[in-house]
């Protein structure tokens, strides 16, 4: 085929329109521009990165060995951490069971409630969690009572959002059948959304226990308590082998409890 | 329109033609937009909340897709029929009466599948989840069975079995039933009588007796005529 022959149909075969791939590339042009132009103004300097990489690494070096000594120091504030975490997982749960029935509108009809509700928790989820934490610090003080009602409205909104989606699909046949037997809404609820929704809600809980576990450490930083709060202070003294031995402590029960949480998915799922 | 105590009805029509409709609106599944109607001489079209529900408990229904609950056992889905005569904090609780759990495995064992009283309900077959949903309409002691399409999604020796059971319900407990069926062939082996429907109208309604060659043939005529 010769190379004019080629031009004439070149349409045919490409894939698609010319004008498309025009555009597209423009759009990628634009998206590479603007990175530069963000990195520039932010001045972050990949080169300067580069050449900082010995104080990087002699800070890293530094963290070695862990000071072993300092783990039994971590764990009482790492026990408080996953209290907080299973405290909070609880309140959200108990309180994400009618809020999640009211914002489904398989078993919520009347359609002012169910935007209502929608609306409330969709205003929840925008909070960052850390923002939820700082605001209870200041009205409550430094302690694990702020680091508590930041996660259960933070991961209520979380666990409402999951669980009434899932109640949103479910088969609202078998719903109907429940109802036919003169069954009033609470039974409709117990013998015809919860068998169906079961599985799922245990899944979730599990999932937001882990993510309360990892959002209650971050939340230390602000003076909701927990082992966030050690890390926090030995990292402003320079104590970086402390903060290494907390890290590794971290690591081995996040481990733990996520195998543990696996576990259970397995069984019910 | 009267349907008396007793009868075994089936209403008989194409896709479309407001069978379903007709038939849920007695048990208000659908509520109709005008007339009147009576279930035992109480008007029910403008029954709401407790009324309502102590309407469903006399109307059992059996679906055609049977909607049992995949996940729970043929028991629970059993006794659920029991959910209108019994109070919310028992039934969260499972505390049904001992008559109760009597009740629904007798009835259990009136439709042969007792051996699988702790099967979850997805795990049986088609004919079978279809007397699953037989046995929970029958602890429900209703005065009336409506029984929407309740063999559209069985093959056709299992399809007559669940008729045959239908019709024995029927003749044994005296329990009045309306059952939607498009097959004529299988409206005639078991009806007392034929409703037949086109386009949410009434077109015949008489006993099986009187269905004749001529309607036979104009319904299969409209079968086609549909068809093409």
């Amino acid at each position: 085929m010769t190379e004019k022959n080629n031009k004439q149909n070149s349409n045919v075969y490409s894939l698609y329109p010319r004008k498309l791939k025009m555009q597209i590339s423009a759009i990628f042009i634009l998206i590479i521009l603007f990175y530069f132009y963000s990195l520039s103004k932010t001045g972050s300097d990949f080169l300067l990165l580069l050449l900082d990489f010995p104080t990087i690494f002699n800070k890293l070096v530094s963290m070695f060995p862990p000071n072993w000594d300092y783990i039994p120091l971590a764990i009482d504030p790492l026990i408080e951490t996953i209290q907080v975490a299973v405290v909070a997982t609880t309140f959200s749960i108990l309180i994400c069971i009618p809020a999640s029935l009211l914002a489904a509108n398989t078993v919520t009809t009347n359609k002012f409630v169910y935007q209502a509700t929608r609306t409330i928790l969709n205003i929840l989820r925008t909070i960052p969690d850390i923002l939820l934490a700082t605001i209870f610090v200041s009205l409550f003080g430094i302690g694990i009572i702020p680091g508590i009602l930041a996660l259960t409205i933070f991961s209520l909104g979380l666990l409402a959002k999951l669980l009434s989606e899932s109640i949103e699909t479910i088969d609202s046949k078998q719903l109907d059948a429940i109802s036919s037997t003169g069954a009033n809404k609470i039974q409709v609820i117990w013998y015809g959304v919860v068998p169906q929704v079961l599985p799922q809600f245990i899944s979730y809980g599990l999932y937001v226990f882990e993510l309360n576990v990892r959002a209650s450490l971050v939340l230390g930083f602000v003076g909701a308590g927990g082992i966030g709060t050690i890390i926090d202070t030995q990292l402003n003294f320079l104590k970086y082998q402390n903060v290494m031995a907390i890290l590794i402590v971290l690591l081995v029960a996040v481990i733990i409890i996520e195998t543990i949480s696996n576990m259970l998915r397995r069984r019910v799922v | 329109m009267t349907i008396n105590e007793g009868e075994f009805v089936v209403i008989v029509g194409l896709s479309g033609a407001g069978k379903s409709t007709f038939i849920r609106s007695i048990n208000r599944m659908v509520t109709p937009t005008d007339g009147e109607l009576y279930v035992e001489d109480e008007n029910i079209l403008n029954l709401k909340g407790k009324d309502l529900r102590r309407l469903r408990t006399k109307v059992g229904m059996i679906f055609q897709n049977y909607n049992l609950v995949n996940r729970s056992s043929v028991f629970k889905n059993t006794i659920s029929g029991r959910l209108g005569h019994t109070g919310t904090f028992r039934s969260i609780f499972n505390l049904y009466p001992k008559e109760d759990k009597l009740k629904a495995y007798e009835n259990l064992k009136r439709v042969n599948i007792e051996k699988y009283i702790y099967q979850r309900a997805d795990q049986l077959s088609g004919g079978q989840q279809q007397r699953v949903s037989i046995a929970r309409v029958l602890t429900q002691d209703p005065k009336l069975i409506l029984a929407d399409e309740p063999v559209a999604s069985l093959d056709p020796p299992t399809s007559h079995q669940v008729m045959q059971y239908l019709k024995r319900i029927n003749k044994e407990d005296n329990i009045t039933t309306i059952v939607n069926l498009h097959f004529i062939d299988m409206a005639m082996e078991y009806a007392d009588r034929i409703i037949g429907m086109r386009d949410g109208e009434v077109v015949f309604d008489g006993p099986v007796s009187e269905v004749s060659e001529k309607t036979l043939k104009k319904s299969i005529i409209v079968r086609f005529a549909k068809m093409i």
